[in-house]
């Protein structure tokens, strides 16, 4: 009895040293300047599974918000992928992410091709029953949008947002991306053709999406810096074929976005599931007159 | 020259065309061909499509009269059931496959696959039965599938502010035409230029596809009996510069090669679970739906007509089965610019793959060209050619 109250003490110790060491490694790692005060937020997308890769992102998720206390998860679509019943979104969404939303972290999803159109009334996905919606945190806009159906009206409302934001940092987020090396989808030409004028015209300074199930940063195109970030649950290994526009790509496991908005700098860093950062950076915006 | 001309008028040749063109050009320098495809896609589309449907209309109008290949009605009552069988066949498989994934967001897609392709199917009836009558039950097959395919796309989605009064237009267009008609106004422009502007209009702001703004003059513009789908028909009648068709038949073909050029641009990465939806629902669902609808038809008393049997009845159906241009119009009144209507776009015109199937099919059942008896020339022709009154079993 005692040789294994000794045991349970000695495995518990040892646990709480081996996770003290992963703080220590991880606050190391931590690329983003984690200041007080700055907009924190993270980024996924394609997470939707319910399967363990889902559940190791989400929980790697929760590992790096001990250090890096974001806010927000912005979901960059296919959110839930297969039958979307209640049950569902317990199991592909409320569960993996329960650290998180314990934490009171709030997520603002985009819809994917995979998504009900009617998850938009989920209320941890925070839509308030639009499919195209937008909302301000700190100096940052974000306009989240339905690229599924990218119609007039859906445009129209996206110009009149951009003329009225008043906030200095514009982000957008859609679940198709406008530009990526994906082999499977690759860059939706006929959605910028629509989209990459207006974000031009009214300074969108970020845009991140999903859908191709990789991560990859595009030299910035126009003055705009693009992400794709879909490898948060499905992956498509080796499906990054690199090229001119490639910043930087990985897809060789799932990964997630964690980003900083500090003053006219959004930081940005990029952790697999394994917990390596497999990219990091910062964009700087000049403000417009 | 002129033969010429009538050749590539009859098949609608300046449709591959364009479509050709597009697709090569999409895939190559994307960036540029869909800059110019958005300034274009509204004028065609919206505008010069309502030409393209109003000569197709007035075909119809002009068979259905006494002495046209589709009088009386009741010949075509049977088509028409399996016409109908096909839609049903068509919008459900879609549905049903749907289900087996997780992409409920296409559904409102279902009368994509629904529609078929009237060129396409009367072409392939022709090259396996040539004269016979069942083409023109092919004809009337397709025609019915795409009649209900233009009423489900009836409601425009694609415009903010609907202004439903607006819908009193529309009557007003055809009041002018009728007026017209009593006043013995031969000038087709008129009624095209005149009452179709202020149909469309109405269609417009009502929130009614515009395309359809052109239907309520058909009815009132001048008309002489013809047979379905035979451009080449040299009557005076047709060939009258007061006759729609005539004054017509240039505007609607560079239509028909714009429409081609603007919407068949289809990146070829595109493809997704929408694609094989429509594939799997025009090839599969539509046949057996005709076929299923016949079968019903019989059972209640409505026999085959005499020049039919069973295996050619299923080659009709597989022949009915492509839903390509008209597949490409209803999916860009459904989708907005996007992946969806890519995807489905992408399904439409992956459906050709159904002529090729026909006429396996009909080389299997030998059956048309490819029955063994070739006492008629290679062509199984019982009965009239052009049979005003049916003959059932």
């Amino acid at each position: 009895m005692r040789r294994a109250r000794l045991a349970i003490a000695t495995a518990a110790l040892a646990a709480a040293v081996l996770a003290a060491l992963g703080r220590v490694a991880l606050a190391a790692e931590l690329t983003v300047p984690n200041r007080p005060g700055s907009l924190k937020f993270a980024a996924l997308g394609d997470n939707g599974t319910g399967e363990q890769p889902e559940y190791d992102v989400a929980n790697q998720m929760a590992l790096w918000h001990g250090q890096f206390v974001f806010d927000m998860v912005i979901m960059l679509g296919d959110n839930l992928y297969g039958r979307q019943k209640s049950e569902d979104f317990v199991r592909k969404f409320e569960r993996p992410f329960k650290p998180l939303l314990d934490a009171g972290v709030k997520f603002y999803a985009c819809l994917g091709n995979h998504d009900k159109p009617s998850n938009d009334t989920y209320k941890p996905f925070n839509m308030g029953g639009e499919r195209y919606y937008s909302f301000a945190r700190s100096n940052a806009r974000f306009f989240v949008l339905d690229t599924n159906f990218l119609d007039p009206p859906q445009l129209e409302w996206l110009e009149r947002s951009l003329q009225d934001a008043r906030e200095p940092w514009k982000v957008a987020y859609f679940h198709h991306p406008l530009y990526s090396d994906g082999r499977r989808h690759g860059s939706d030409v006929e959605l910028r053709v629509k989209l990459e004028p207006l974000f031009v015209k009214y300074s969108v300074d970020v845009v991140f999406s999903g859908h191709d199930h990789i991560y990859e940063r595009i030299v910035p195109q126009k003055g705009i810096s693009y992400f794709v970030s879909g490898a948060g649950g499905e992956l498509r290994e080796g499906d990054l074929k690199r090229s001119a526009m490639t910043a930087a790509g990985f897809d060789g496991d799932r990964s997630f976005m964690l980003n900083e908005i500090d003053g006219d700098d959004l930081y940005f860093q990029v952790v697999s599931r394994a917990g390596e950062t497999v990219d990091h950076g910062v964009i700087h915006r000049s403000p417009k007159s | 020259m002129i033969r010429a001309w009538r050749f590539i008028v009859d098949h609608y040749l300046l449709l591959p065309v364009g479509g050709g063109v597009a697709l090569v050009w999409a895939n190559t320098y994307a960036v540029s061909y869909f800059r110019i495809v958005q300034t274009l896609a509204f004028p065609i589309n919206d505008i010069g499509m309502a030409f393209v449907l109003a000569y197709l209309a007035q075909e119809l109008v002009e068979a259905a009269l006494p002495g046209g290949s589709l009088h009386p009605f009741r010949r075509a009552l049977l088509p028409i059931v399996a016409g109908i069988g096909g839609t049903v066949g068509a919008a459900l498989v879609y549905l049903g496959y749907l289900q087996t994934g997780d992409e409920q967001i296409l559904a409102p897609g279902w009368p994509i696959a629904s529609t078929a392709d009237l060129v396409v199917a009367v072409a392939t009836s022709r090259a396996i039965f040539g004269r016979s009558p069942v083409v023109t039950e092919g004809l009337l097959i397709a025609l019915t599938s795409e009649v209900i395919g233009l009423a489900a796309i009836s409601r425009h989605r694609f415009i903010t502010d609907v202004h439903p009064f607006a819908v009193v237009l529309i009557g007003v267009a055809a009041g002018m035409a009728m007026i017209f008609r009593r006043l013995g106004v031969t000038t087709t422009w008129l009624y095209v230029g005149g009452a179709g502007t202020v149909s469309w209009l109405g269609c417009y702001w009502a929130g009614i596809q515009p395309v359809l703004a052109l239907l309520p003059i058909v009815p009132f513009l001048r008309h002489a009996p013809r047979e379905l789908m035979s451009f080449a028909d040299d009557a005076p009648s047709h060939r009258s510069p007061t006759h729609f068709e005539s004054s017509f038949e240039i505007p609607v073909q560079l239509v028909v090669l714009l429409f081609a050029f603007v919407n068949f641009g289809i990146g070829l990465r595109g493809f997704g679970t929408g694609t094989w939806a429509v594939m799997a629902a025009s090839l599969i669902g539509r046949p057996l739906g005709i076929v299923a609808a016949i079968a019903v038809a019989q059972l209640v008393g409505q026999g085959l007509p005499v020049h039919m049997d069973w295996k050619i009845a299923a080659v009709t159906a597989l022949a009915a089965a492509p839903t390509l241009t008209f597949g490409v119009l209803i999916a860009v009144s459904v989708f907005p610019v996007g992946p969806l209507l890519v995807e489905t776009k992408l399904g439409a015109v992956g459906t050709i793959v159904g002529v090729p199937a026909a006429l396996g099919a009909a080389r299997l059942l030998r059956v048309g060209r490819f029955e063994s008896d070739t006492s008629s020339g290679g062509f199984r022709t019982v009965g009239p050619e052009s049979a005003t009154e049916p003959t059932f079993r």
